[in-house]
């Protein structure tokens, strides 16, 4: 018998995030057996929030009703789901993994007693493959248990397609009251967003790579080369205090997508990534051929950046000259 | 307060690394570097600091792995915790995270703690699941990304912030006992003093073989693992660095840019 997969469409303010319905793509790619979309939230908006999911896939959609369930928690989250699931055999949970699925799936699967794979990116012959170390080493992973929460990582699959032929149903369920304990306060802005950065047609990006922080100025005498230019950086080069937020490029920081990005000592991780990769042109200067930041560059260059940069600006100003 | 910080020891630097004989798991060249994990340092150094507001804390560290994350424990001492526990387990094999995470809950279950800090991720494996599932199995509270967190013991509450995309923060008020995840950037973590550091090389840790804290289950097994291909789409520019540095040019001129 083939048992269902499920996924959690994750939504905010009123909108399924995109990662939602990248994951139903997910679902549909592992081939089991049915797909049941599940949409939490409070009574004033489960029943738009699960029709307008019905009617955009076509697919099996059950929204689940309760009064805590306004705005996200991971405790409300992980009680809905635990008591959902209590008299189901679920294959697979599949969860976006962005800031709340990362934060509850782990949780969710000590509940329902199934493993817990996260920020996979791609499937095949029943394991999951998720990258390690960096990006470094790829790794294939197969469950061992009845069940799996899985996380999917963002960007690794299309959205679904829209579904014109309907082929599930809607069905609006109410919770059981839980008593909830976390209170949730509301979301604060971030205070690092930077104008300049995601306006540059260039951004000319420091990571851990570049040593110390005086180093950070031969990346500032690289960006002056171009009209329209900012420096960014890594998380790790805003922690070491080289260089402020505002600064931070990625997944918990700016969101850039200029003409042309030079990555210099970056490690490409996934989270830097997110934040850069939609770039016309990138450039990466690492000292380790191996590096993942250059999986996504279009051209690299395997040198020490504090040797290379200097020599970079010195050739370009000897052309200007010419 | 009774805290428990995670500490996870590392290696170094992965280019020491590579796929073992059974192609199941890494093995470290004999130089390899080990140290403690970048997010643990912020786990340390926020729980150092809640002790340090709330008289008479306790905060204990606690490693699973072979002899040598003892190393990881004594810097943790060294930088001020008060009790390391070492949790032995075999060097060249992969733990999951369920496993860790149910020695981890095996080892804390009877001590009360009231907060259990982690780091957000290791930085080899990068599963970010040790945390949340340590705080399901011990039925504790449990907030992740926290960047920024406020203690009020006597009320038996915890005020966090999450970080979420963007680098927006969700507010939050957790009951305790709790579970956060440290994310970096929450603090400056501070050196091991050198008095600390010259007690911590002879303190007693205390150690407890896995075994001892029930049978291992692993919920998932890595079927394969493998160096990642190289690279996609994307062309190394070769030959001497001027050589470098003039393609370069040759190629941001044909796009305009320069
Ligand atoms: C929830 C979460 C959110 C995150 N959000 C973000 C985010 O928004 N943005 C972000 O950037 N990170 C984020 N991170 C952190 C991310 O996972 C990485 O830790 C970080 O991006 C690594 O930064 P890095 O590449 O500068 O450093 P490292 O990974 O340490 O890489 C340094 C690189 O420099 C190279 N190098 C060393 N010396 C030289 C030299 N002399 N010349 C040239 N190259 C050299 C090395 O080979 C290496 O590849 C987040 C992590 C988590 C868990
Ligand atoms: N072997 C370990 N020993 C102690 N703590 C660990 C270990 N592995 C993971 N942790 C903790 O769990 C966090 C998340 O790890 P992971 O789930 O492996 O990404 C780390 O930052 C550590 O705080």
């Amino acid at each position: 018998m083939n048992r269902t997969v499920y996924v959690a469409a994750l939504h905010e303010k009123g909108h399924f995030m995109q990662e939602t319905f990248e994951t139903i793509s997910f679902a549909q790619e592992l081939d089991k057996g049915k797909i049941v979309l599940l949409v939490l939230a409070d009574e004033e908006s489960v029943t738009t929030l699960s029709r307008q999911l019905f009617l955009e896939t076509g697919l099996d959609t059950i929204g689940l009703k309760g009064n805590f369930l306004k705005g996200y928690s991971a405790e409300a989250y992980i009680k809905t789901l635990s008591s959902f699931f209590r008299d189901k055999e679920p294959a697979c949970v599949c969860i976006p993994h962005t800031s709340q699925g990362a934060d509850f799936a782990p949780q969710l699967s000590v509940a329902l007693q199934a493993c817990c794979i996260t920020a996979v990116e791609a499937v095949g012959n029943g394991a999951f493959t998720r990258t390690m170390f960096g990006g470094k080493f790829k790794v294939e992973i197969r469950p061992t248990k009845q069940a799996s929460v899985l996380t999917v990582l963002p960007g690794t699959w299309n959205p679904c397609s829209h579904g014109n032929i309907v082929q599930g149903e809607l069905t609006i369920t109410d919770v059981p009251d839980e008593s909830v304990s976390t209170r949730t306060h509301g979301i604060r802005e971030s205070s690092h967003k930077n104008a300049a950065l995601s306006d540059s047609e260039v951004v000319v990006s420091a990571g851990r790579g570049v040593g110390k922080q005086e180093n950070i100025r031969i990346l500032r005498d690289l960006c002056s080369l171009f009209p329209k230019s900012a420096l960014g950086s890594t998380r790790a080069v805003c922690d070491l205090g080289w260089l402020d937020y505002t600064h931070q490029i990625g997944v918990t920081g700016n969101k850039v997508s200029p003409r042309l990005y030079i990555a210099c000592g970056i490690s490409g991780a996934a989270q830097h990534v997110a934040g850069m990769k939609d770039s016309r042109l990138i450039i990466a200067v690492n000292t380790d051929i191996d590096a993942s930041i250059f999986r996504v560059a279009h051209y690299g260059v395997v040198e020490d950046l504090a040797r290379f940069i200097p020599l970079l600006i010195e050739a370009y100003i000897k052309r200007n000259r010419e | 307060m009774r805290i428990l910080v995670c500490v996870k020891q590392v290696c170094d630097s992965a280019d020491t690394l590579s796929v073992n004989n059974a192609g199941a798991w890494v093995e470290h060249a004999p130089k390899s570097v080990f140290r403690i994990n970048r997010f643990d340092e912020y786990a340390i150094e926020e729980g150092l600091r809640i002790t340090e507001r709330h008289s008479g804390s306790v905060l204990d560290i606690v490693s699973i792995g072979p002899q040598r994350v003892q190393a990881g424990i004594r810097r943790a001492l060294g930088m001020g915790a008060h009790h390391g526990i070492h949790i032995l387990k075999g060097e060249d094999t992969y733990v999951t995270p369920l496993e860790r995470a149910f020695l981890i809950s095996e080892a804390a279950r009877s001590r009360h703690y009231d907060l259990v800090l982690t780091g957000v991720m290791a930085e080899d494996d990068m599963e970010g699941q040790v945390g949340g599932l340590t705080a399901a199995m011990l039925a504790y509270a449990c907030a992740t990304n926290v960047i920024y967190e406020e203690t009020v013991p006597d009320r038996g509450e915890i005020t966090v912030e999450r970080e979420i995309e963007g680098g927006s923060r969700e507010c939050i008020t957790l009951k305790l006992p709790a579970v956060l995840t440290i994310q970096s950037g929450i603090n400056i973590p501070r050196y091991p003093v050198l008095s600390h550091m010259l007690k911590s090389r002879t303190a007693a840790l205390e150690q407890i073989s896995a075994g001892m804290l029930g049978p291992s289950r692993p919920g998932q097994v890595i079927e394969k693992i493998s160096p990642s291909p190289p690279a996609g789409i994307g062309e190394l520019i070769e030959g001497s660095p001027y050589e470098k540095a003039e393609k370069l040019l040759e190629i941001l001129h044909r796009h305009s840019l320069v």
